[in-house]
């Protein structure tokens, strides 16, 4: 056997290969995609493939509401509670990662480690004190709460953009200060307009929290009020077993409707994702 | 590394070696300057509290009488100074602080033994002839009150110590006549010099009240018998001291929390491991499949793969739950296609399904498996991105040398891939040790049949974090939970101080600025 022959033989078996890993990992959403075109309501335990297609699912799903689903609504509400903690968490990261990267005083080093030490402890743990001083400030279950939990400690979570900070160089900063520009100076005029893609990064990280996060909600929200669901648990509470052969297929739809979205934007930060836990450490 | 004539003239493989070799042999002593470090901290701390204290003590007696009297009332000296807002908000603060002091902290105090408190009832009052609620003491408000309130004293004594220290400082400016700030002077310093502060109060005022004060209450809380039959404010709960970790701990009697914890401690830290390996190895591979040179439409690949983390997680495992279980599709085909009965007559199972989802020893398998579904491309995308910073020339004088495929792989690529990704591996690890999504969502159709693990409300297949879940969310045994929480805590702080401490990255973010 030639040489080329080898390496010919070696593709095929690598290209197949992947096609074999291609389908096992695009199983179970291949099986979504298809069950939300079901004619049937439940799960099937028979086949993979609906015997007859429809958009029934798709158009349940987004515009109508009973006393059990209401996605427009829960569509409505994440929106909401993405949008401001989007907003106060952009602003908050962009704040302690600059005040970390390019500021220097006392107790910075401190700090650092104290968030560190913070972050082992599960996160759930707070969750339970959270729960009862909301419901002391009568709040809790409302869109507020989700909102305030969301954001409320999302300083913390600054090392990526201070990784991103730490390369833009200290000269630049210095020469503004000698011309006399202050810190606030330099942070908007200087500092943020140079680091759009880590702004990008952010933005769409804190704006995909509360598409994905069902743990927290589930604390926070109450339970059978079905309007102030988050897309989240409205979906998860669908799978409930007294739901599931009702509205299985419609579920399978909402996922597609929320997923596309989600997908697209994860496509698009997926760059910054490697960049920002590789971090520095990959051009050293 | 050194800078030593012998470490240059290695070649690159080697380089990796001795770099390897070192990490190890400096491990007793980086270890050993990390307590050091700690306790130079400790030094630093106490210094600094003594030079405040020192200053403090020369304002006393060099100040002259403004200075003086603001000891007792802040703001005078500012006045005298002619800083008459700044004086004014001296004043406040001080004033509204000592009011809730006495008003409401101290009182508060008082009940913080948690002991002859009032619990609510709701009884028959004959002067209005109705029911009403008496005058009655939530132990849960007291509690969360006193920490507040503990907060609040150190933030006001360090003000009161900042205060002072920078009234004696004006002082001093305006003996030797210097220029005094003006109260907007002062302000537009939070833009310049203080632009940090400016910054960071928001972001430290929320983490303060959203993580800071409730990891302490939940912490004091692992002594107290607060749970399901101690609810505020019908029901009180009071101090256990350290009864709740004896239960944990078993101690003399062997409780169900006990045995369960053992056991889900163990599963915990060999679910850990198993899941970071796979996923690291898996993934890496995956990477190496993608990248080869002769591999056709890489970025489709790729993007084939991510489009599987893009969807949200409680959609996707519960999904591949419903198709694992005892008569979902996965067995309906395996039925089908006749293995099932196959099995059976060889007398392998004694069912008529594959129990992937609800045999203890199956489940977590399985939950092991599915994980590498779950993780694979995310690792995949991270080697990419590393694989590509390897410099070439490495593999070029490796194949002069007339390594394999094999042995580059195991000789370049991994000792490349772990000095990159150290720290990740590291997070990576305790961030397994809390994986919630994964286990919680496959695992809670699965109830066990061990009684004694089912009456704590725990299961083969449970982590920590997600018993600690179950105890709360369904139990309300929040004293049992929060002594798991710090449990995980110290295990993950252990894990992570000594796996960081050794690779010591301390100077590396000044290194590209």
């Amino acid at each position: 056997m030639s040489r080329h022959t080898k390496l010919v033989i070696g593709d095929v078996i690598r290209h197949l290969f992947l096609i074999v890993l291609v389908f096992v990992w695009l199983f179970p959403i291949a099986w979504l995609i298809f069950s939300s075109f079901d004619v049937g309501p439940g799960l099937t335990y028979t086949q993979l493939w609906p015997t007859t297609w429809t958009l029934d699912n798709y158009y349940k799903m987004l515009f109508t509401s009973n006393s059990v689903i209401n996605f427009p609504r829960w569509f409505l509400n994440t929106l909401i509670v993405a949008v401001c903690t989007c907003l106060i968490s952009t602003i908050f990261i962009l704040g302690v990662s600059y005040a970390m990267s390019k500021t220097r005083f006392a107790s910075r080093r401190l700090l650092m480690n104290l968030s560190m030490i913070l972050g082992l402890f599960p996160g759930f743990l707070s969750m339970i004190c959270i729960y009862f001083i909301l419901k002391t400030l009568n709040i809790s279950g409302s869109l507020i709460a989700l909102i305030m939990v969301y954001s409320g400690s999302s300083g913390m979570g600054y090392l990526i953009a201070k990784g991103f900070f730490d390369t833009i160089p200290n000269s630049l900063v210095e020469a503004a200060k000698v011309d006399g520009a202050s810190q606030a100076h330099i942070f908007f005029k200087i500092v943020i307009p140079l680091s759009k893609p880590i702004i990008v990064y952010t933005i769409i990280t804190s704006f995909l929290g509360p598409w994905c996060d069902f743990v927290f909600a589930k604390v926070i929200l109450t339970a059978g009020y079905v309007d102030g669901y988050t897309v989240a648990i409205g979906l998860y509470q669908m799978l409930d077993k007294m739901l599931l052969n009702t509205y299985f297929t419609q579920f399978c739809a909402g996922s597609v409707v929320v997923a596309i979205p989600i997908s697209i934007l994860f496509i698009i930060t997926q760059k910054f994702y490697v960049e920002g836990i590789t971090g520095g450490s990959v051009k050293g | 590394m050194e800078a030593n004539v012998k470490y240059y003239s290695m070649n690159p493989l080697q380089k990796i070696g001795y770099k390897i070799y070192k990490f190890f042999r400096n491990f007793p002593s980086h270890f050993i300057s990390w307590l050091k470090r700690v306790g130079l901290w400790f030094e630093k701390v106490w210094f600094n509290i003594g030079d405040s204290l020192r200053i403090y003590f020369k304002a006393l007696v060099d100040g002259d009488w403004a200075t003086k009297l603001s000891f007792l009332f802040l703001g005078v000296g500012s006045f005298k100074r002619k800083q008459y807002l700044k004086g004014i908000l001296y004043l406040l603060i001080e004033g509204i602080f000592i009011y809730f002091l006495i008003t409401f902290m101290i009182p508060n105090f008082a009940k913080l033994d948690l002991q002859d408190l009032v619990k609510a009832e709701n009884v028959y009052n004959p002067d209005t002839g109705k029911n009403e609620w008496n005058n009655y003491d939530n132990t849960f408000l007291i509690l969360l009150y006193s920490i507040m309130s503990i907060i609040l004293i150190i933030a006001f004594i360090v003000f009161y110590f900042k205060s002072i220290k920078s009234t004696y400082n004006i002082e001093l400016v305006d003996r030797n006549g210097g220029h005094i700030n003006t109260f907007k002077e002062d302000a537009n310093l939070y833009l310049n010099k203080k632009f940090h502060v400016t910054l960071l109060v928001l972001p430290i005022l929320g983490v303060l009240v959203f993580t800071v004060i409730p990891l302490i209450f939940m912490v004091c809380i692992a002594f107290t018998n607060y749970d399901g039959d101690h609810l505020p404010p019908t029901y009180l709960f009071s101090w256990v001291g350290w009864d709740n970790f004896a239960n944990l701990f078993g101690g003399q009697i062997v409780s169900n929390f006990s045995y369960a914890f053992q056991k889900s401690i163990w599963w915990t830290f060999v679910w850990a491991f198993f899941a970071t390996f796979t996923n690291y190895i898996g993934g890496i591979l995956l990477a190496l499949l993608i990248n080869n040179k002769r591999t056709r439409v890489k970025k489709l690949w790729r993007t084939l793969f991510v489009i599987t983390i893009a969807v949200p997680q409680f959609v996707t495992l519960m999904l591949i739950r419903y198709f694992l279980n005892n008569n979902g599709i996965m067995n309906t085909i395996l039925n089908q296609i006749g293995l099932i009965s196959w099995l059976k007559s060889i007398g392998a199972i004694t069912t008529s399904y594959l129990p992937f989802l609800s045999d203890p020893n199956w489940i977590k398998v399985m939950v092991i498996i599915i994980n590498m579904w779950v993780g694979f491309p995310y690792l995949m995308l991270i080697a990419t991105g590393i694989l590509m910073n390897i410099p070439n020339d490495l593999y070029e004088s490796a194949k002069i040398d007339g390594a394999g495929k094999f042995k580059m792989f195991s000789k370049i690529t991994m000792p490349y891939m772990l000095f990159v990704t150290g720290p990740y591996l590291i997070s990576q690890f305790t961030s397994n040790f809390n994986n919630f999504n994964v286990i919680y969502l496959l695992t809670s159709g699965y109830s066990t049949t061990d009684i004694k693990l089912g009456s704590v409300s725990c299961s083969e297949a449970d982590l920590l974090v997600t018993w600690l879940f179950k105890l709360t969310t369904e139990d309300y045994d929040y004293k049992m939970a929060s002594v798991i929480g710090i449990m995980i805590f110290v295990v993950s702080a252990t894990f992570t101080l000594i796996a960081f401490g050794i690779i010591n990255n301390k100077n590396k973010e000044e290194r590209f600025q």
